[in-house]
């Protein structure tokens, strides 16, 4: 059983920590089961959700239903901030399909860390495209990759089309510091946002 | 036991389809609740849930502790939605407190204040 901060309900007359949670995004294989797992407290857990897909340019047969479930997986950790703070972390799939997920894990949260492999960086545009126009405050965050620190940060930002005001940083999903690193530019990004 | 078992075993395991336990609701009925949002057992939930069927009574089990709403449905190995309706019903039941993420400032995230105290946690960290 997992430890919890708090061991008993609001009867008891305790204080309820605040739930928050921040989106790792990127395109298959980018890290972001890594980077989950290593800010994560708890072994990242990593689940199949079933989610109802609306399928486009079917014909509109009686018989055939416009709805199909798929499966989507989804890696989450926590980290405890502190007894009055839990944050969620959820690494969700890079695909434009899955949107209808995204929009459930965006809403109401801190923001999302978009992770990008420079010699994939299309596999990005989905997570860019989809939290600039949902307006989530992001950071696009470069996994160091061998060889990824030979760009300099200019035609990284105009291979990636990305506005002036997201930050850009260099992450390493495997190491902790530089994980948290990655948090903590996206909070601060999103407090310029709350302010 | 079929409620225990991990996640990958219930994907094509399961004898019963997982919406059945839910009489075909997907959606949550009379709130919304959120991924993240933490659930407890409430002292009606610890002394009426023998009554109650098994999937209700893990969910009890496990709110003995604070737990989020997508750890619960992890823990049951059941997608997120299906546990969010089984939730709703015992919350509506009294059975459940659920502890919903704090109110979304203007800009759709959470509030200057609340962000200044994670900022500082993740630092201290």
């Amino acid at each position: 059983m997992d430890s919890a901060p708090v061991d008993a309900g609001p009867e008891a007359g305790i204080s309820v920590p605040t739930p928050l949670k921040i989106l790792v995004a990127g395109g298959f294989g980018v890290g972001k089961t890594t980077m989950v797992g290593t800010l994560s407290e708890i072994p990242p857990l990593n689940t199949e959700q079933a989610m109802t897909e609306v399928s486009e340019g079917v014909d509109d047969l009686a018989a055939v239903p416009d709805k199909r479930t798929t499966t989507v997986a989804m890696d989450f950790g926590r980290i405890t901030i502190d007894d009055s703070m839990i944050l969620y972390l959820f690494g969700t799939p890079g695909q434009t399909r899955f949107w209808f997920m995204w929009d459930e894990l965006a809403s109401g949260a801190v923001g999302a860390v978009v992770l990008v492999d420079l010699r994939r960086i299309d596999d990005c545009f989905a997570a860019v495209d989809y939290f600039e126009n949902r307006r989530l405050p992001f950071v696009v965050a470069v996994n160091g990759f061998p060889d990824t620190h030979a760009f300099p940060e200019s035609e990284v930002r105009e291979a990636l089309l990305i506005s002036s005001d997201v930050p850009l940083i260099w992450t390493d999903a495997r190491d902790s510091e530089l994980s948290r690193s990655a948090l903590v530019s996206l909070v601060e990004h999103a407090l310029t946002r709350a302010a | 036991m079929m409620w225990g078992a991990a996640p990958e075993a219930s994907a094509g395991g399961r004898v019963v389809p997982v919406y059945a336990l839910t009489n075909g609701r997907t959606r949550a009925v009379g709130r919304d609740i959120p991924i993240e949002s933490l659930v407890s057992v409430t002292e009606h939930g610890r002394r009426g849930a023998v009554a109650l069927d098994i999937e209700y009574r893990r969910i009890i089990e496990l709110g003995e502790r604070l737990i989020s709403l997508v750890e619960i449905g992890y823990a049951l190995g059941l997608p997120v939605g299906v546990a969010r309706v089984l939730v709703s019903d015992l919350a509506e039941s009294g059975h459940l407190s659920v502890h919903a993420p704090p109110p979304v400032a203007a800009y759709g995230g959470p509030s200057q204040e609340i962000l200044g105290r994670l900022l500082d946690g993740l630092r201290a960290c």
